[in-house]
């Protein structure tokens, strides 16, 4: 495709360059370095300065942070020493000393949560509960519960309202009802993670490895029931509210760019006790349990109740969340 | 002019320009993170979980002051007290408990002390079907009539559980129904919420929202502290 | 034999150092264009240290809107990087020889598209240093089950790919040898259909989330291709018309026309699979459209997409009108019609499909998503650093072609720089 030879010999380039526009080998003239150092240094100070707000990363990782094997792939020896790590940040960070452990599920143990719908009265208890309970950040603000103020009738959630604020609940003609991860048994979450930082535990609990997370959001874009959240910013947790009993996969401090989750509080169910929202609900409109135990109250309550919603049932998500209503 | 020319020129100025820009990244002028809202902390009260009331039985295993239980204090012995009503068949409480609110059920049906308690023995509750009952046993009293409530309450489905799911672990926490409702006013009123959420970026709420109803317009700065 | 091998990675070096210096030689044109590109690549990637340092909240995205512009550029670039390989099948297809040396524009254009998504893709991560984990077997790639998985393996593969075929078809015109057909040619085939599953594997990304219905949709995957191929070969024809303005290298208009018979029937199957799109949400309604009403028409009073939509729409139209009519067939109405086109496409495929799939977020909440001065520069710095690449693969590969680089004017004794 080439035709005539190149017009550039007629243009005046400069004795530093030939017909090809390649440099003149036997060396370039002072005109010319000087030229281009003085681009090439004032670009590198550009390039250098650019940089500078690198200076302002906080925690930047450790190499034994950047090299920490996924949780599956950790001996319990390693995990010892994961803990102890964690433990040193947060003495560092907070000033208390916390005790940080990883409890496995529990054999015959699959937990499912029951919500009556006619008992909630959208108090958020549950809501601030959480948030204390699992060190969650309060600025930006991180609620793993969402409370929706429904009107009676209809699930349409398009008509739901976030933001009530009345001065006292509930208000005539609502309903209530309080969103939060529904630890599906198909979860969408589990299937789109890129790296298996998210993944369903033998007990039901969809967890999350925090430093595992690459921070990619397509979990978050997955879920229909936008129960994942994100750390846009490093979380900021106020010392006197850190709740120091802490687990690997849920409620030790999070850092920035990983996503974190309702995990069913398993620092205290992996331990037999119940979720914070449960103990702090004033209407005992949550129950939780194992549901593998015919005599455990959300037993009785599949059994015995008429009227079953699990959310989004058409997407096929299986979700271990239900809600009823007393018939 | 010359092309060699030209070029220097537009060498020179690219060098200028790498010079000031170095600069104004160092002078940090733009493209700072903006500080986020200051989010108030929730009131601790929204966290504490303990019922609003105390029942008897509490009061009794945590050896609180009973004094306002002893009927027999001021009421004689084998004598009934005498219930006033007014000209639309509505009791009047007297003034000696005028910090009872009667609202027992819609309309007034269930406005009438010896419904629940024994006139004959203010210390005992009389049941519809002829039982009686110790101050203690209050929730037996409320379930002669709730069935259905009674029954969720005794597998668990009623009211507040805490503690541990896991009884092999530990012990779970049932509440009587006297420690959430009271007895002579039960339905719940309504209570202040906690604040609604804060999203991080701004709401931006148009002026009419169409078919939402019952909304304020613009964004809360919330009424809580 | 080893004499052999010690030759060709010697002429090896000798061609990348070569190529290498050519770069960094130009007239005053030249210099001007790349000063302003490094310029903006340097305000992009300041932004992203502040981005690196504070958190994606110096962005424009939250919980509700959490993916915005890095994600929506990198499904527009996925397109381009598809199209480009779409001038291989005329060539080798149908024997084209008019375009033949174009395929290499054509390859190196996807070359630098690529650069730029994987760019978008890590700038868009919560925590980049854990890159290592999508790597296979070091880390713990989730294939087959996340289409990130396979976005992540087709990406890198495409972009190998390219970089091969272009590389050795540019060494061998380099040491005027004949390319042997079996070095590539399978290849090319398979760039062929590998550039349509990137794509693909792109809009799998969001047709295979059940929780948002907007995105659930067969319609998406044949619609990515459709704008792809509308768009990607204008930005050529673009290119194209400058490479032959700003170097001797001649390109014929023949070969501009072919290209604009691809802009023309891709551009009518797009408008045609939006009527389609259109006409399945509006007629039968439901929940389920509110994000489709949210762009078109405005939700609950919320309607900032509205006008960049409708704009989107005119543009596209006004470009398959007059791509139809023959007056696009002069360069000057043909160059307005490619860019009414790559505008409206970026529109509709970029923020006109990621940011309504977030509205109403599952929940039915309505946050809007405007992007922050922060994230602009550094979409403007990655699209910067890529024109920068392609200038510099075009650069390299013009003198080659034309024969002025070529093993014959080696200086024999030349220490390379």
């Amino acid at each position: 495709m080439t035709d005539q030879p190149s017009n550039e010999s007629r243009r005046d380039v400069g004795p530093e360059r030939e017909a090809g526009g390649e440099p003149n080998p036997e060396g370039m003239s002072r005109r010319s370095f000087l030229r281009t150092s003085a681009v090439f240094g004032t670009g590198l100070a550009a390039l250098a300065a650019g940089l500078a707000p690198l200076l302002d990363v906080k925690n930047f990782p450790s190499l034994q942070q950047f090299m920490q094997k996924y949780y599956k792939e950790m001996t319990p020896e390693e995990m010892a020493v994961v803990l102890k790590r964690i433990e040193n940040e947060v003495e560092r960070q907070y000033g208390i000393r916390p005790h940080v452990r990883d409890l496995k599920p529990m054999d015959g143990v699959e937990f499912v949560y029951c919500l009556n719908l006619t008992r909630c009265i959208g108090c958020r208890k549950c809501v601030h509960a959480c948030v204390a309970e699992n060190n969650q950040s309060r600025s930006p603000e991180i609620q793993y519960i969402r409370v929706l103020q429904m009107e009676n009738g209809s699930l349409d959630m398009e008509k739901a309202v976030h933001d009530y604020d009345p001065a006292k609940v509930p208000e005539k003609g609502h309903f209530y009802m309080p969103v939060q991860c529904q630890q599906c048994k198909n979860p969408p979450c589990v299937k789109v993670c890129p790296v298996h930082a998210t993944w369903q535990e033998p007990d039901g609990i969809t967890v999350i490895d925090y430093d595992w997370c690459i921070g990619c959001r397509y979990c978050e874009a997955a879920c229909p029931y936008w129960a994942r959240r994100f750390n846009f910013a490093k979380p900021s947790i106020p010392k006197d509210r850190i709740n120091p009993e802490m687990d690997y996969l849920s409620n030790r401090p999070r850092s920035q760019g990983v996503m974190e989750k309702c995990h069913f509080c398993l620092q205290r169910t992996r331990a037999g006790r119940y979720p914070a929202c449960v103990e702090v609900c004033p209407t005992g409109t949550r129950k939780f349990g194992n549901i593998l135990d015919p005599n455990s109250e959300v037993s009785y309550i599949l059994k015995t109740k008429k009227v079953f919603i699990q959310l989004k049932e058409e997407l096929g998500t299986s979700p271990r969340f239900f809600y009823y209503f007393d018939v | 002019m010359k092309d060699s020319t030209k070029t220097s020129i537009v060498m020179y100025a690219l060098a200028v320009v790498f010079l000031v820009l170095a600069g104004a990244f160092l002078s940090r002028g733009w493209g700072q993170t903006p500080a986020l809202q200051p989010i108030p902390l929730v009131d601790s009260e929204f966290l504490k979980t303990a019922t609003v009331r105390t029942s008897y039985a509490e009061l009794v295993s945590s050896k609180a002051d009973l004094s306002d239980f002893d009927c027999y204090g001021c009421h004689e012995k084998g004598k009934p007290p005498i219930l006033r009503f007014d000209e639309k068949h509505n009791l009047i409480v007297p003034e000696e408990h005028k910090d009872i609110v009667m609202g027992h059920g819609r309309n007034n049906r269930n406005n009438l002390c010896t419904n629940c308690h024994d006139e004959n023995n203010l210390e005992l509750f009389q049941t519809r079907d002829g039982r009686e009952l110790k101050f203690s046993e209050s929730t037996e009293l409320c379930g002669s009539c709730h069935g259905p409530t009674y029954r969720d309450w005794a597998a668990g489905a009623h009211g507040r559980t805490s503690g541990y799911w896991n009884r092999e672990m530990g012990p779970i926490t049932r509440k009587d129904c006297v420690s959430c409702h009271n007895p002579h006013s039960p339905k719940f009123p309504g209570r202040q919420p906690a604040p609604p959420p804060h999203t991080l970026r701004p709401l931006n709420k148009p002026a009419h929202e169409g078919e939402r109803e019952g909304e304020h317009e613009g964004e809360h700065e919330g009424k809580h502290d | 034999m080893i004499r052999r091998i010690q030759t060709a990675v010697r002429n090896y070096c000798v061609f990348l150092g070569r190529c290498a210096r050519i770069a960094f030689v130009g007239d005053w044109r030249y210099y001007a264009w790349m000063g302003v590109l490094t310029v903006i690549s340097l305000l992009g990637l300041n932004a992203y240290c502040r981005q690196f340092a504070d958190g994606l909240v110096v962005t424009g995205m939250c919980d509700q809107v959490s993916w915005g512009v890095y994600i929506a550029n990198f499904t527009f670039l996925v397109g381009v990087a598809a199209a480009a390989v779409m001038m291989v099948i005329p060539v080798y297809i149908y024997d084209n020889e008019e375009l033949h040396d174009l395929v290499i524009f054509g390859e190196l254009l996807a070359v630098a598209a690529i650069i730029m998504c994987l760019a978008f893709v890590t700038v868009d991560l919560g925590r980049p240093d854990r890159f290592w984990h999508l790597i296979p077997g070091i880390g713990q790639l989730n294939f087959p089950a996340s289409m990130l998985s396979w976005d992540v393996i087709v990406l890198n593969g495409y972009l190998l790919l390219n970089v091969y075929i272009c590389g050795y078809l540019l060494i061998c015109r380099y040491q005027n040898k004949k390319p042997a057909v079996w070095f590539y040619i399978p290849f090319v085939f398979i760039a062929i259909v590998w550039a349509v599953s990137i794509h693909t594997v792109t809009a799998f990304l969001y047709v295979g989330l059940g929780g948002r219905p907007f995105w659930n949709q067969a319609i998406i995957g044949p619609r990515f291709l459709a704008s792809a191929f509308t768009a990607g070969p204008a930005l050529i024809i673009l290119a194209l018309q400058v490479i032959r303005s700003v170097t001797q290298y001649h390109i014929s208009d023949k070969a501009l026309l072919t290209l604009r018979g691809i802009v023309q029937v891709s551009m009518i199957i797009n408008v045609f699979l939006l009527m389609c799109e259109v006409f399945t949400e509006f007629y039968a309604g439901g929940l389920h459209i509110a994000s489709s009403k949210y762009l078109y028409l405005g939700l609950h009073g919320y309607h900032a997409l509205v006008p960049w939509i409708w704009t989107a729409i005119t543009f596209n139209l006004t470009a398959m009108v007059l791509l139809v009519l023959p007056v696009s067939r002069s360069l000057k109405w043909l160059n307005l019609t490619c860019v009414l086109c790559i505008t409206g496409i970026w529109i509709e495929k970029g923020m006109g499909l990621v940011i309504p799939g977030f509205i109403p977020t599952p929940l039915g909440q309505i946050v809007e998503y405007s992007p922050s001065i922060n994230e602009t520069l550094v979409c403007f710095g990655i699209w910067a650093f890529g024109l920068l690449c392609y200038t510099v693969f075009l650069r390299m590969s013009v003198p080659i072609l034309q024969g002025e680089l070529s093993m014959a004017n080696e200086r024999r004794g030349t220490v390379p720089r």
